[in-house]
C-alpha cells in the first residue's frame, strides 16, 4: 500500500546515488558562468548569441544556444501526422527549421570569435512529449574547458521550454529577444508573451537585448538599497570582464530626495573603487524612475536594473521598476536577480 | 586585460548568481519544471482560464437544452443542436484534445438522447468512415516510398528550368496526385522535393526567399485546388457524399438513386474546378512573390545528380506504383460495388501483405483521433436529420436569406459558399462539412435548390480557407518547412480566394446544371 504513494520506483540507495550525481553535477556548474542565449529563428533574435558571446569571453564562461519547437497539433495536418512530413525531411537529408537555426547562431558564434567547431563534440537525443524528434543536445568543449551547447528542445510553448531549460541546469543569466508583445500585470496571467513569462519567472538575472550592440557602456541604476548594492557590484563584474565602461544612475522621486540619489551613486562609486573597478561617468535626475532611466540610457549597451523580487500580487499594487524599464527601455535590459 | 580580470574576478562567483529554482520546487525538481507546471496546471485557476471555452460550451449547451423548444422543433432535436453548437464551439477553440470530442458526441448520444448503444456504435462506422481511415493508411504507405526526388526530376525534365514552368508543373503534378490520394499525402511526400529545389537554388534561404514561397506555395496549392477533384482528395467530400445516401437515397424509390453519387460522377462535377484554378495559380503565385531569379538550371543540375546516384527504380518502387494505380482503378471503375472504404482498405492491405510498408509505419503516421472525430460528426449528423433538427434550422436559415435576399438562384449559392468558407477558416475542412452538410443540404430542400448542386458547393467552398496555415492540411505541412510566414499566407490566400469564388459561382450557374446527373 505505502508503495501506491511513493513518488519513485527507485530504492533508497538508487535514489541517493541519483541525488548525489545530480549534487555534483550542479556542484561543477556552479563553479561556471553560464549563459543561455534563446533564438526563434528570426533575424533579431540572432542579437542573443551575439550577447552571449561578448558577455561570456572567457574560458570559465559557458554557451548554451536554445531553440524551443512546439509540440506538433496533430489535427491541423488533417490526420496524417506532422511527424510524418518531419521525418521525410530528415530521412532526404534536411534538418528541421531549428537545426537550421543553431547553425546559423555557431556561425555568429564564430563572427564574434568563438570558433566551437573545432573542439571536440558530443551529441545527444532523448524523447520529448512523445516527439520521435524530441531533445536535441549538441555540446562542443575547448581544451580549455570551455563549453557551448546547441540545443533543440520540444515544448508546449516556447515560455515553458525555457524555465524548463532553466530547471536542467542553473544558469547565471538568460538572455531573450525583444519582446513583440508586453501585457499589462492583470493581463499577464491570462495571456504573457514569451518574453514576458520567462523574465518574470525566470529565478536567475534576464537580458532582454535589443539592437544596442553598436553602442558601448552599461548604465547601471541604482536606489542606494543593499539589494541594489549587490546588482551593482556583480553587474559592475561583468561590465569589467567584458571591457564596458560604467555610468552610474541613481533617480530621486523629488527635488528633496536628490542628496540621497547622489549618496546612492556616491556610494556604489566608492564600493567599485574598492573592487578597482573604474566608473565613468555618474549622473543623477529627478521625477519617475522608470521613466528617467528610459530616458536617460538610449545610448548604452545596456541598462541595469535591480529586481525588487516583488510577487505578482505585489506587483499589482505596487508595481516594479525594473519590468517597466524592460518593458519599456530602447536599448537592451540586464534585470538583475 | 582578460587575463587581469580573470585574475581579479571569477564570473561566476563575483558576476550574476545561478539561484537554485525555487524551494517549492524541490520535490519536483528532477520532473522537471514542465511537469511541476503541468501537475500545478490542474489545480490552478490558470487552467480554468485557459479550458474556458470547454466549460463556456458546456453551459451554453446545458442553456440550449432547458431552453423552451421553439415551434417547430422538437426536444430530442433541441438536444442535437445544443449537441452541435457544442461540438463546433470546441472545433473552432481546441480546449480540450479534439478526439475528446467525438467522445463526448458519442457519450452524449447515449447519456442525452437515449439511443441505444449498440446502435450509437453501428452508426460510427460507415463507409466513408472506413474511406477516410483507409485513405490516411494508404498516405503513410505512399509517403514511406521515397518517390519524392523521382517525381521532381518527371517534372523538371518536362518544365525545363524556367521558374514560371517549374511553379507550373509543380502544382500541376502535385494536383494530379491530390486528386487522388489525400492532399495531405502528397504535401508530406513533395515537401523534401521542394526544400531541394530551393537549397540547391542558394545556399542562404534569405536570397530566395521568393522563390521559396512559389515552390512551397506551388505544392500546397496544387494539393488545396486537386483535393476537392474526386471523392479521395479528401475527408470532406466523402463525408458529403455519405450525407446525400444518408438523407436522400431510399432503395425502393428509382428517382433518389442519384444521390449515390459515385467516383466519375464526382470527377465530372469538381474536377473542372481543378482544371481551371491550375494555370491561375502560377499567375497568382508570380504577381505575389516576384521570383529573385528565373534560371533554376543550377538546382536542376543538382537534383539530376541525386537522381542519378539513387540509382534505377527499385522493384518495390514499381510495385508501389502499380498498387496505387490498381487502388485509384478500382475507385473509378468498381466503387458503386464494394464502396470507396472497402477499396482503400484492400489497396492498404496489398501493402502489407507485399512487405511495402510495416504495420508499425501506419500505426504512427495516421492520427487515429480524426478518424474517429469523422466517424462521430457524422454520426451526429445523421442525428440531426432523424430528429429534424437539420430542417428546422434550414428553414429558419433560409428564412434569413431569403429576407437578406439571398433566398434563391446566384445569391443562395454565394451565400452557402460564403458560409462554409468562413467556418471553415475556423477549423478542419472536414469537421466544417461534417457540422454544415446536414444543415446546408436540407436548407437546399426547402429552398427548392438542387441538394446535389448545393453539397457541391459547400464541399468544394470548405477547401477555401486559404488565408492561415492551420487552415488546410496541406499548409499546415509546408509550414512545418520553417521558411514561410503566417502572413505570407494571407498575401496570396486572399487573391486566392476570391478568384475560386468566382470560379465556383460560374461552374455552379454555367456548368452544373448542363450535368444531367
Amino acid at each position: 500500500m505505502r508503495s501506491l504513494f511513493k513518488r519513485t520506483t527507485l530504492s533508497d540507495r538508487q535514489e541517493r546515488a541519483v541525488q548525489k550525481t545530480l549534487k555534483n553535477l550542479h556542484a561543477q556548474r556552479r563553479n561556471r558562468f553560464r549563459v543561455l542565449a534563446c533564438i526563434d529563428g528570426s533575424d533579431d533574435s540572432f542579437i542573443t548569441v551575439r550577447f552571449a558571446a561578448r558577455l561570456a569571453p572567457n574560458d570559465d564562461c559557458d554557451i548554451i544556444v536554445l531553440f524551443v519547437r512546439p509540440i506538433d497539433q496533430g489535427l491541423w495536418s488533417g490526420g496524417l501526422q506532422l511527424r510524418l512530413a518531419r521525418q521525410n525531411m530528415m530521412d532526404a537529408g534536411f534538418e528541421l527549421p531549428g537545426v537550421r537555426d543553431l547553425k546559423k547562431a555557431l556561425a555568429i558564434l564564430k563572427e564574434e570569435g568563438i570558433d566551437p567547431e573545432s573542439w571536440p563534440r558530443e551529441a545527444s537525443q532523448q524523447d520529448a512529449w512523445g516527439d520521435p524528434a524530441g531533445d536535441t543536445k549538441v555540446e562542443y568543449r575547448s581544451p580549455g574547458g570551455r563549453t557551448v551547447v546547441l540545443k533543440l528542445k520540444t515544448a508546449p510553448d516556447a515560455a515553458n521550454g525555457i524555465l524548463d531549460q532553466y530547471e536542467l541546469g542553473p544558469y547565471n543569466l538568460m538572455i531573450l529577444g525583444e519582446p513583440s508583445r508586453w501585457r499589462g500585470e492583470i493581463q499577464s496571467w491570462f495571456d504573457a508573451g514569451v518574453v514576458q513569462q520567462v523574465a518574470l519567472m525566470a529565478p536567475c538575472s534576464v537580458l532582454v537585448a535589443r539592437k544596442s550592440l553598436d553602442k558601448k557602456g552599461f548604465f547601471i541604476c541604482t536606489d542606494g538599497t543593499s539589494r541594489s548594492m549587490q546588482a551593482v557590484r556583480r553587474a559592475a563584474v561583468l561590465a569589467y570582464v567584458a571591457r564596458e565602461p560604467i555610468t552610474l544612475f541613481s533617480v530621486a522621486t523629488t527635488e528633496a530626495g536628490r542628496p540621497a540619489a547622489e549618496e546612492a551613486v556616491a556610494n556604489a562609486k566608492a564600493l567599485l573603487k574598492a573592487m578597482k573597478i573604474d566608473v565613468a561617468d555618474t549622473r543623477t535626475a529627478v521625477g519617475n524612475p522608470a521613466e528617467e532611466i528610459i530616458e536617460a540610457s538610449p545610448m548604452h549597451l545596456l541598462v541595469v536594473v535591480t529586481d525588487e523580487g516583488r510577487s505578482r500580487l505585489q506587483r499589482i499594487f505596487r508595481g516594479s521598476t525594473a519590468i517597466e524599464v524592460v518593458r519599456g527601455a530602447r536599448t537592451s535590459v540586464l534585470d538583475v536577480r | 586585460m582578460s587575463a587581469v580580470a580573470a585574475a581579479s574576478f571569477e564570473l561566476a562567483r563575483d558576476s550574476l548568481q545561478a539561484h537554485e529554482p525555487s524551494a517549492r520546487l524541490s520535490r519536483l525538481r528532477r520532473l522537471g519544471y514542465q511537469r511541476y507546471r503541468h501537475v500545478r496546471s490542474q489545480i490552478d485557476l490558470f487552467t480554468l482560464w485557459e479550458k474556458r471555452w470547454f466549460f463556456i460550451a458546456l453551459i451554453v449547451g446545458a442553456l440550449l437544452i432547458v431552453a423552451p423548444t421553439p415551434s417547430g422543433l422538437t426536444h430530442e432535436g433541441q438536444i442535437v443542436l445544443a449537441m452541435s453548437v457544442m461540438a463546433t464551439i470546441l472545433f473552432i477553440t481546441e480546449p480540450v484534445p479534439l478526439p475528446t470530442v467525438p467522445l463526448l458526441i458519442i457519450v452524449g448520444q447515449v447519456a442525452l438522447l437515449g439511443l441505444d448503444p449498440t446502435k450509437v456504435a453501428q452508426s460510427l462506422m460507415t463507409d466513408s468512415v472506413l474511406f477516410i481511415m483507409g485513405s490516411l493508411m494508404l498516405a503513410v504507405a505512399i509517403v514511406k516510398q521515397r518517390l519524392d526526388k523521382r517525381i521532381a526530376w518527371w517534372i523538371v525534365r518536362m518544365t525545363g528550368t524556367n521558374i514560371y514552368w517549374i511553379s507550373f508543373g509543380i502544382t500541376a503534378m502535385c494536383g494530379a496526385l491530390a486528386a487522388f490520394i489525400g492532399e495531405h499525402t502528397v504535401a508530406a511526400m513533395m515537401l523534401p522535393v521542394g526544400v531541394t529545389i530551393i537549397t540547391l537554388a542558394s545556399n542562404d534561404p534569405k536570397n530566395v526567399r521568393n522563390i521559396a514561397a512559389i515552390v512551397l506555395f506551388s505544392i500546397s496549392y496544387g494539393c488545396s485546388i486537386a483535393g476537392v477533384a474526386t471523392p479521395s482528395g479528401g475527408a470532406r467530400n466523402a463525408i458529403i457524399i455519405s450525407y446525400w445516401k444518408d438523407f436522400f437515397y431510399n432503395p425502393f424509390d428509382p428517382a433518389t438513386y442519384r444521390y449515390l453519387v459515385d467516383y466519375v460522377t464526382w470527377m465530372q462535377y469538381a474536377f473542372p474546378m481543378f482544371l481551371l484554378r491550375l494555370p491561375i495559380v502560377t499567375i497568382l503565385l508570380m504577381a505575389t512573390f516576384k521570383p529573385e531569379t528565373t534560371d533554376m538550371s543550377r538546382s536542376v543540375a543538382r537534383l539530376r545528380t541525386q537522381v542519378m546516384m539513387e540509382g534505377p527504380l527499385k522493384p518495390s518502387g514499381w510495385l508501389t506504383i502499380a498498387v496505387f494505380i490498381l487502388t485509384i482503378l478500382g475507385w473509378i471503375f468498381l466503387s458503386e460495388q464494394l464502396g470507396l472504404g472497402i477499396i482503400a482498405l484492400i489497396g492498404v492491405c496489398a501493402f502489407l501483405v507485399l512487405g511495402l510498408v510495416r504495420w508499425e509505419d501506419i500505426n504512427s503516421g495516421v492520427n487515429w483521433g480524426v478518424v474517429l472525430l469523422y466517424a462521430a460528426a457524422i454520426s451526429l449528423g445523421v442525428e440531426m436529420k432523424a430528429t429534424g433538427a437539420a430542417e428546422w434550422l434550414a428553414q429558419s436559415f433560409l428564412f434569413v436569406l431569403a429576407w437578406m435576399g439571398a433566398g434563391t438562384g446566384a445569391a443562395f449559392d454565394l451565400a452557402l459558399s460564403l458560409l462554409t468558407i468562413g467556418v471553415s477558416n475556423t477549423m478542419t475542412a472536414g469537421a466544417a462539412i461534417a457540422v454544415l452538410g446536414p444543415i446546408i443540404l436540407k436548407t437546399a430542400v426547402v429552398a427548392k435548390v438542387d441538394p446535389i448542386i448545393a453539397g457541391f458547393i459547400a464541399a468544394i467552398s470548405s477547401a477555401f480557407g486559404y488565408l492561415t496555415p492551420a487552415a488546410q492540411p496541406a499548409f499546415t505541412i509546408i509550414y512545418a518547412s520553417g521558411y514561410l510566414k503566417g502572413a505570407d499566407f494571407f498575401k496570396i490566400g486572399i487573391k486566392m480566394m476570391v478568384v475560386s469564388v468566382a470560379i465556383l459561382m460560374l461552374l455552379a450557374s454555367l456548368y452544373w446544371p448542363m450535368l444531367n446527373h
